[in-house]
């Protein structure tokens, strides 16, 4: 039985169509669903299996990206969202997504799903946005079940406001000694694993994300969310220097992220 | 229980919090520094909302963090100033905001919020603004000095506070942008029963930029007794128009909609060859000829010249379209506003298209006054640099905020374009051939009876009179309504509720409300019946008392109009509630011979469909061809060294130099198909030549999209301007692997008036240049076999200004989109290891006149631009690009690049700038093919159909073999370490670190910060 995937869409939400497109070439079955037919209880997120924020630009980031989409579910779908992270099912939320599972106070999240925000994404160090390749470094310690097994990718940045912060700079060492700030920027010169916790230099770190921050998972590891783009490196002909290289054309480098989800829930 | 309605100021600011600056902030003191040369030590944005609503104060209070301000980053406050909370006072405050009925996109998006947390506020209204703080600017800068900066007075108000305010913290603060209501005027008829004189008057008055011969054809429409006897039957005045009827005529028209000049009757004379001819429309001579001759040959070729795009056949399950528009007019007066609702604008045409087509890709081609220009600017015109952030700042947002990459563009500088910019925005869509109700989705099928829906936004004043005005000279007096700020995210939520509207079979037919509003897009569909009934009463309105008239032609944005049969109507509405669309039923088809407008009750329009859309009489034009005379290029006599200099500054020239800092900001990746990006490279920051797409996800066959634009030849001629723009596009999409048996293209003229009149007194050579560019582009389409499937003219880039007139160069920016066979074997143009072989494809000659060069030589003193210009021979391009392209199958081609500004040394550079490497060249081939070829020419000659390659040494065999029979000159390596030189007979007469090149080439256009 094929997975069921449910790639939110609506409200600026721009990604979805290669988003259903990775989950099916990892073997799911992914559907495009309107945040508003959840809202109305015309689909119900309980019938699926994983749940997918696509990058965009809902409400145009106006307000602070993600914020409204956030609120619209933080609001409207406060009890289908506890209860589909609650039973143990993967949610993934790319760029947009991942602000607005931010915002919305599922990540870096807690024990309880308590909706409550802990972190931000703020404006890029640049004050603007930019699309530019980075190299990902995975924390192998994490429990995030999408980055088991992988070490690095190469992946597009595309956003203006990816720079992860908290306020509470306490937060930084429990999500790093819980394994939860998973993702980060690494210089591609450097041999694996070199993650650290010295910002980066731009354009290495394209946002000067504190601890060189891309991406971050909830305790359970179910919930991750990052600002690059995993599904734009689904085939080997997207790589930003393939030309250049010998390589043997097949998936890309992204792809790793979307078959560990799939494998988690044909093994549950 | 609800309280009374009151206005609120919410601000938010950045947290302080360690390793986190305000970056809005910072990005202003960087733009300061860098467009205007201003430094500030520090400068801090504060966001305010003006929120106008019956909440309560307890309310009120949950909404500075629970909407306003981030909890984590920012802070927020209600009623109170932030300006006080800072320990110095700023030396100066100023605050911007919206004039009234200015679409403020954030204010909707908060208004959205509010009715998030609280959903019976509806009518409760929200206003931005933003405050920016300045500490320890420069003495000599006024706070009106940056308040001038910070805002456009054509669509905001600023209010200022400077020193002496700050110290008794007296801030400013903007009323709440209350739009009154329009004053409904009824509908009033136009005598035309006049003087030729008062025609004249009423057509200027009115802003309908109609001529005496199409005012005497409307007078004489209006006497006709058949017309008069309908007239009296349906209510209307019989004997002359309404105010709605004469807009709707118009617009209809209008230079912009019904392109007058294209189809003229031109008499043209050439004092060199002694032609004397006539020209039956030079649109259907050259363009739709040419296309229709080769659509007799091939089955590809779908839906051509009569959609709002071209539609070719992809393959057997999906076909493809393409559209560029400009936007310049709009784009002189409001740079951001103006290239936003480009962008958007263009994407609707592509969701027109057919029964509605899904845009994938973008193409932004921008022409500008020179960005370091330091002439005196004429008064009611931004500096370049000015328009150039505004309109690159509308044309990202525009692009990613509807998520479409955007894959492919130019920019090109030339004083000329100081006057009026020249916007080029083009998008390419995707549809199925075949709906699931068997439907083909490039064909429209509306019937009598189908019901009219407006879709989308609504109508308001804004966007009155965009299609005359922009058939008019931009003049001080131009008017602000003529300006519109676009909405990605309304008009995102309709493209996905359109779409799955298609996909459902809901749509018979559909169109977009651009120029000339709903008069032209229920027009435009009523000719497929045969009419329409209209009422505008049913109109939904962004403010209440429009007139007939205004709802009628306004070009208020992101709306379609759609046809959808009776029995559909349910379903269309309750897929539009589903994604927050509004869609309202306007009207419907019929198949009465008239297109029948009332607003209510009252009878507002009749028009009969053959009057509209063919009543407008001929133009008749004459040209005079007799070329331009200029000084001769000098050049000078330098050694190596010297040569080397030249070519760093060329590279620097704004033309030739790197546009990353701008490029990057656009999303050139979203819907994960670009597989030859804008940058190419081993530090992805050399230029790539076409965009390869692969828009099918997981599928290897790809679309090439490229652009050619060469406006500089148009100093010398036109035909040789229109030559290169054409041929660079074909090359540019043969250096990725474009497969030339499926290349389509798309014709943007932007010209300057070529009417001959008191105010044009050369009307005729630009009317001559007209002529001649499009003899081109028929030599040159019909020798590469490349249709023209869509194409889009704007004929009046002159403005009037403190009496100066400053007109555009002509300007023809072609574009082409065409199949790649297998993507995984695109072909980049990095070069790729040291030790690969060079080869220069295709013939040089001594031609330097009007070349990048030749302007920088006479703008640093020396010499003219005269001279041989590129002649084309497309027969013998189009053999070495057949042979190029076989190569590239076989995959014997490492790099490609095609060699345009600055000749071939800028392509040598660039390819370099790729691999991190440098080259020894020896041109002493190129004498070959050119016998008085100097140095100059073989360097930095900008020769057609010429490509630079390189391919591995073990290829190079096999290469040599596959190119018999071509010109593929053998000169060079790629080396190791950072020299690049190019020798003649064993003497080296250029030699170059690439070092400074790279920094010379990136130095030029950097916006500012990092």
């Amino acid at each position: 039985m094929e997975p069921r995937v449910a790639v939110l869409s609506g409200f600026g939400i721009n990604c979805e169509t290669e988003t259903m497109a990775v989950f099916e070439m990892a073997g799911a079955s992914a559907e495009r669903v309107h945040v508003n037919r959840l809202v109305n209880e015309e689909a119900r997120l309980s019938d699926y299996q994983i749940m997918a924020i696509p990058g965009g630009f809902s409400f145009g980031d106006h307000l602070g990206s993600g914020r409204l989409l956030g609120n619209r579910l933080r609001f409207g779908l406060r009890e289908q969202v506890r209860e589909f992270v609650t039973s143990g099912k993967p949610v993934i939320g790319i760029c947009n997504g991942f602000q607005v599972l931010v915002k919305m106070g599922l990540l870096p999240g807690d024990d309880e799903v308590s909706l409550t925000q802990t972190a931000s994404l703020a404006l890029n160090d640049s004050g603007h946005y930019e699309n530019r390749w980075a190299t990902l470094e995975f924390d192998p310690e994490s429990p995030c079940i999408w980055t088991e097994g992988l070490d690095r990718i190469r992946v597009p940045v595309r956003h203006g406001e990816g720079k992860f912060v908290t306020d509470d700079a306490t937060l930084m060492d429990k999500w790093a000694d819980s394994g939860q700030l998973v993702a980060r920027y690494v210089d591609p010169a450097t041999t694996y694993p070199s993650a650290g916790d010295e910002p980066l230099p731009y354009p290495i770190s394209p946002n000067q994300s504190w601890r060189n921050v891309a991406g971050v998972c909830d305790p359970s590891g179910l919930v991750f969310g990052l600002m690059p783009h995993p599904e734009a490196n689904h085939s080997t002909w997207l790589g930003a220097t393939w030309t250049r290289e010998d390589l043997v054309h097949g998936e890309g480098e992204g792809m790793g992220i979307f078959h560990n989800a799939v494998r988690n829930v044909l093994q549950a | 229980m609800p309280t009374e309605t009151n206005t609120r100021l919410f601000e938010v600011t950045t947290k302080d919090l360690d390793g986190l600056p305000d970056a809005r902030g910072e990005s202003v003191r960087s733009m300061l520094k860098a467009d205007h040369g201003i430094d500030v030590l520090s400068v801090r944005v504060i966001l305010g909302y003006q929120v106008k609503s019956d909440i309560s104060d307890e309310e009120a209070e949950s909404l500075i963090y629970d909407l306003f301000a981030d909890p984590v980053i920012e802070v927020g406050s209600m009623g109170s100033r932030m300006l006080d909370d800072f320990p110095n006072p700023p030396e100066a405050a100023i605050q911007v905001g919206f004039k009234p009925g200015v679409t403020d996109n954030s204010g909707q998006a908060g208004l959205d919020g509010l009715t998030t947390l609280f959903p019976n506020q509806t009518s409760a209204m929200v206003a931005t603004f933003a405050t920016y703080a300045f500490w320890e600017s420069e003495d000599s800068i006024s706070p009106d000095d940056l308040a001038a900066i910070l805002h456009n007075p054509m669509i905001e108000r600023a209010a200022v506070a400077g020193r002496d305010d700050c110290a008794k913290r007296a801030w400013p603060l903007l009323e709440f942008p209350e739009m009154p209501p329009a004053i409904f005027q009824e509908p009033a008829t136009v005598d035309l029963e006049v003087s030729d004189e008062e025609l004249i008057e009423i057509s200027e008055k009115g802003l309908l930029a109609l001529n005496l011969d199409e005012m005497r054809a409307i007078q004489a429409h209006y006497r006709d007794p058949l017309v008069r006897s309908v007239r009296k039957e349906t209510g209307l005045p019989p004997d002359r128009p309404t105010d709605a009827e004469l807009e709707c005529l118009a617009q209809t028209w209008s230079e912009h909609c019904s392109h007058k000049i294209f189809a003229a009757r031109i008499r043209h004379t050439d004092k060199v060859t002694g032609e004397d001819s006539t020209i039956d429309s030079l649109f259907k001579t050259h363009i739709m000829q040419p296309t229709l001759d080769i659509q007799a040959d091939v089955d590809w070729l779908l839906s051509i010249f009569h959609d709002n795009s071209g539609v070719i056949s992809w393959n057997d399950d999906w076909s493809v379209c393409i559209k560029a528009e400009t936007h310049n007019s709009p784009s002189a007066l409001d740079p951001y506003g103006g290239a936003i609702t480009g962008i958007v604008g263009v994407n609707r045409d592509i969701l027109g298209t057919g029964l509605g087509a899904r845009p994938i890709a973008n193409t932004d081609v921008f022409c500008f006054g020179p960005p370091d220009y330091s002439g005196d600017i004429p008064p009611g015109l931004f500096h370049p640099s000015r328009v150039f952030r505004g309109v690159h700042s509308g044309v990202r947002s525009g692009g990613n905020e509807s998520g479409i990459p955007t894959v492919n563009g130019a920019i090109v500088f030339d004083e000329r374009y100081i006057g009026k910019p020249l916007v080029f925005c083009g998008t390419v869509g995707l549809m199925p051939r075949l709906l699931s109700d068997g439907r083909e989705s490039h064909v429209k099928t509306p019937h009598p009876g189908d019901i009219v829906y407006m879709v989308g936004g609504r109508v308001g004043s804004d966007g009155i009179h965009g299609a005359t005005f922009s058939s008019l000279e931009l003049t001080e007096e131009s008017p602000s309504s003529a300006v519109q700020i676009g909405d990605p995210i309304t008009q995102k939520k309709m493209l996905d509720m359109i779409l799955e509207a298609r996909d459902a079979g809901l749509i018979q037919v559909i169109t977009d409300n651009g120029a000339g509003g709903l008069s032209s897009s229920v027009g435009e569909m009523a000719e497929l019946t045969g009419g329409a009934e209209l009422d505008l009463g049913a109109v939904p309105l962004k403010q209440a008392g429009l007139s007939s008239w205004e709802i009628l032609v306004s070009e208020s944005q992101e709306r379609m109009t759609v046809g959808v049969n009776p029995v559909d109507c349910a379903d269309f509405e309750a897929l539009a509630a589903l994604h927050e669309v509004e869609a309202t039923a306007v009207g419907s088809f019929t198949d009465s011979g008239a297109f029948v407008v009332r607003h209510g009750e009252t009878p507002v329009a009749n028009l009969t469909i053959d009057f509209l859309f063919d009543g407008c009489p001929q133009l008749v034009l004459e040209s005079e061809w007799q070329p331009p005379v200029h000084l001769p290029v000098e050049t000078p006599d330098l050694d190596e060294f010297g040569m080397g200099d030249i070519l760093g500054r060329l590279l620097s020239r704004p033309n030739v130099a790197s546009k990353e800092w701008w490029v990057r900001s656009y999303d050139h990746e979203v819907i994960a198909q670009s597989v030859i990006k804008p940058f190419v490279g081993a530090n992805h920051d050399a230029p790539g030549d076409a965009a390869v797409i692969a828009p099918l996800q997981g599928g290897t066959q790809g679309l090439v999209v490229s652009n050619g634009i060469a406006p500089r030849y148009s100093d010398i001629d036109a035909y040789a301007m229109a030559a290169a723009s054409v041929d660079e596009a074909l090359r540019n999409a043969v250096c990725v692997g474009v497969d030339l048996d499926l290349i389509s293209g798309l014709d943007n003229f932007c010209w300057p008036d070529p009417i001959e009149s008191s105010k044009t007194p050369d009307g005729k050579y630009k009317l001559a240049q007209l002529v001649r560019a499009n003899r081109a582009l028929d030599d040159v389409c019909r020798a590469y076999r490349l249709p023209c499937i869509s194409g889009k003219d704007s004929m009046k880039n002159d403005a009037m200004l403190g009496g100066e007139k400053i007109s555009v160069p002509p300007t023809l920016l072609f574009s082409l989109l065409g199949n790649h066979h297998d993507v995984r074997k695109a072909v980049s143009s990095d070069f790729k290891k040291p030790g690969d072989v060079i080869f220069l494809v295709g013939q040089t000659h001594q031609e330097l006149g009007a070349s990048e060069l030749s302007y920088m030589l006479r703008d640093e003193g020396a010499g003219g631009i005269g001279g041989a210009v590129p002649e084309i021979d497309p027969e013998r391009n189009m053999s070495a690009y057949r042979a190029l392209s076989a190569a590239m199958r076989d995959e014997l081609v490492a790099s490609a690049h095609d060699c345009s500004d600055g000749g071939l040394a800028v392509a040598l550079a660039e390819c370099c700038f790729g691999s991190d490497s440098g080259a020894k060249v020896d041109i002493t081939p190129m004498w070959s093919d050119c016998e008085h070829l100097d140095v100059w020419g073989a360097l930095f000659g900008e020769s057609l159909g010429r490509i630079l390659v390189s391919t591995r040494p073990e290829d190079r065999q096999s290469f040599e073999k596959s190119m018999e029979g071509v010109v593929c000159h053998h000169i060079g390596d790629v080396l190791e370490g950072d020299k690049i030189s190019f020798s003649r007979d064993e003497h080296v007469i250029l030699s170059a670190s690439m070092q400074v090149l790279r920094d010379s080439w990136k130095g030029t256009l950097h916006g500012g910060g990092v």
